[in-house]
């Protein structure tokens, strides 16, 4: 069985965000990481491979050369290969289009994403890409099993409760926790990721829908009101004055 | 031209995402038509009052042909829709096949094409140009307020059929029991590692019934089990926009902040000065939260 696991590469949850004067996120002092909900992904396609050793699992990015270590992580948590797709991730139409023309010439059973990119926070690539390539897509996914090299039993989070449900596939799947827990590469993962392989890829090119006309960040909040604990009518009557 | 807008309903009421995605489009088109799933004609007869001129009655939104023939047919351009999965998926589906540009976490739209959005959780925004005839919005969670309309929509029920799909089999379905849903409740009571145990969420629940608000936990509260998963907001978990949201007993990690930053109103109620949620708040009470919030209950009355 064949697994393709997408995954973005992020400025860590704790970053402050700041743009440059052209317009780009400022990528100084940011520490990268691979995306906290591909990372589940990436868990959980490893501890399927642990219990049946037959999988093969592909990593893919869509990045520059800057997120090489982080593939490489990728691959010491025990992934066999990886792929960069050699662009800046414009925005969701982009990433999706590349992704599809890449499955397209090299099949996979099952497709595991995160639920969504913690940057940009579209939500859209996966059920994108599934649409591109009329392949049946679920988000977001927290428990996965597979049945058999055809079918999987997943539960995926709905706007009215949990599903569970079996699939057959090929599928793409958004993952989000608890569907695995979080890996951290060992000595030996680390050794042998040395010698996997990293192909770098050229896009194809797809039509920007949407231009970027600048970045801003959020206006300043006004000074906090401090209430006494001793004296909450400022606050009941706020509260009532908000109809509640 | 017209405005398309998909419709999802709360225990037999439009959402109140739904009724604010009309408002919107009131305003960038004359024409404002909904899309639904229910088919109950006492829910939909009176969706002119939240601004629709006339509702199409579909009878599943995974029917896409049946749905892409309601666009064409009805020259729709532009469609705006709450951010729901369901919707989600729809929206990536119409936009692949049909070309029409995407748009997420839109927080305003202006006539000229100006779209912005929030992006890095809400740590910032992107402001983008459309220059196409054709766009599709997901729209955040009160980013206006909701109007009502003196309007009278025709309902108009499509006929067809949703093909069966054999690729899966829902196996077991399990509804999450809660009366006021954390999307759309217009309060948040949420609570974190202060309140030092799950045996202690009585008054938490016992404030948010008082108010009429969803609870919802911080990350910690979630992964050692003291609260169901599917109540933690933040950047890894749900994001909200409530009009308030409580604060009890949570720090205000910056992971934290970014799901719930863009809540109208913030108050927050911790007994360390220093917790640096004190920064993004609206109100702050400096206090034990075991003392504070049974006072809060008892001025409610």
């Amino acid at each position: 069985m064949k697994i393709l696991v997408c995954v973005s590469c992020v400025p860590d949850t704790t970053s402050k965000v700041s743009f440059t004067e052209d317009n780009k996120f400022n990528k100084e002092n940011i520490q990268f990481i691979i995306g906290p909900y591909e990372d589940y992904a990436l868990a959980r396609a490893v501890e399927l491979k642990e219990k049946n050793s037959e999988i093969d699992i592909s990593l893919l990015n869509v990045g520059l050369s800057e997120n090489d270590p982080l593939l490489r992580k990728g691959l010491a948590i025990g992934a066999d290969r990886a792929y960069r797709i050699n662009s800046e991730p414009i925005d969701s139409n982009f990433v999706a289009h590349n992704i599809a023309s890449f499955i397209n010439k090299n099949n996979f059973d099952l497709i595991l994403m995160g639920k969504e990119s913690i940057d940009y926070n579209s939500g859209l690539v996966h059920y994108l890409s599934g649409s591109i390539l009329n392949i049946q897509t679920f988000n977001p996914v927290t428990y996965l099993d597979l049945e058999n090299d055809k079918s999987v039993i997943i539960k995926r989070e709905t706007d009215s409760g949990i599903e569970k449900i079996k699939a057959k596939l090929p599928l793409i799947l958004g993952c989000q926790e608890p569907i695995a827990e979080w890996k951290i590469p060992n000595m030996r993962g680390i050794m042998n990721a040395r010698s996997k392989e990293l192909s770098v890829i050229e896009p194809i090119e797809v039509k920007a829908s949407l231009k970027l006309d600048k970045y801003t960040l959020p206006p300043e909040k006004e000074e906090i009101k401090y209430i006494d604990k001793d004296n909450l009518e400022l606050l009941i009557d706020e509260l009532k004055l908000k109809n509640l | 031209m017209s405005a398309l807008v998909f419709i999802e309903f709360n225990k037999n009421t439009i959402s109140e995402s739904s009724s604010q995605a009309a408002t919107i489009a009131n305003k960038l088109q004359n024409d404002v038509y909904g899309l639904t799933s229910n088919d109950d004609e006492f829910c939909i007869s009176s969706l002119g009052s939240k601004g629709f001129d006339k509702i199409f009655v579909i009878d599943d939104f995974n029917n896409y042909s049946a749905i892409e023939e309601v666009i064409n047919k009805n020259g729709i351009k532009t469609i705006l829709s709450p951010s729901s999965n369901t919707f989600k998926e729809l929206s990536s589906k119409i936009s692949t096949k049909l070309n029409f540009p995407i748009a997420s976490n839109v927080l305003k739209i202006e006539k000229n094409g100006k779209i912005s959005c929030s992006i890095f959780t809400g740590k910032a925004e992107s402001h983008m140009i459309n220059d196409n005839d054709s766009c599709i919005y997901l729209l955040n969670k009160n980013i206006v307020e909701s109007q009502d309309f003196e309007k009278k929509a025709d309902i108009i029920k499509v006929d067809s059929k949703v093909s069966e799909n054999s690729s899966f089999e829902i196996l077991e379905q399990k509804f999450i029991e809660e009366d006021i849903s954390l999307n759309d409740a217009d309060v948040v009571i949420s609570a974190g590692r202060g309140l030092k145990g799950p045996e202690n969420w009585q008054m938490i629940e016992d404030l948010a019934k008082k108010l009429n608000a969803a609870t919802a936990c911080s990350k910690p509260v979630s992964d050692a089990g003291w609260r169901p998963h599917h109540e933690h907001v933040g950047q890894t978990g749900l994001k909200i926009s409530p009009k308030i949201y409580f604060a009890i007993g949570i720090s205000g990690a910056i992971q934290h902040l970014a799901g719930v930053n863009s809540s109208k109103t913030i108050i927050v109620i911790n007994n360390d000065p220093e917790a640096p949620f004190f920064k993004a708040a609206d109100y702050g009470i400096v206090g034990d939260a075991f003392e504070v919030v049974p006072k809060i209950i008892n001025s409610l009355g």
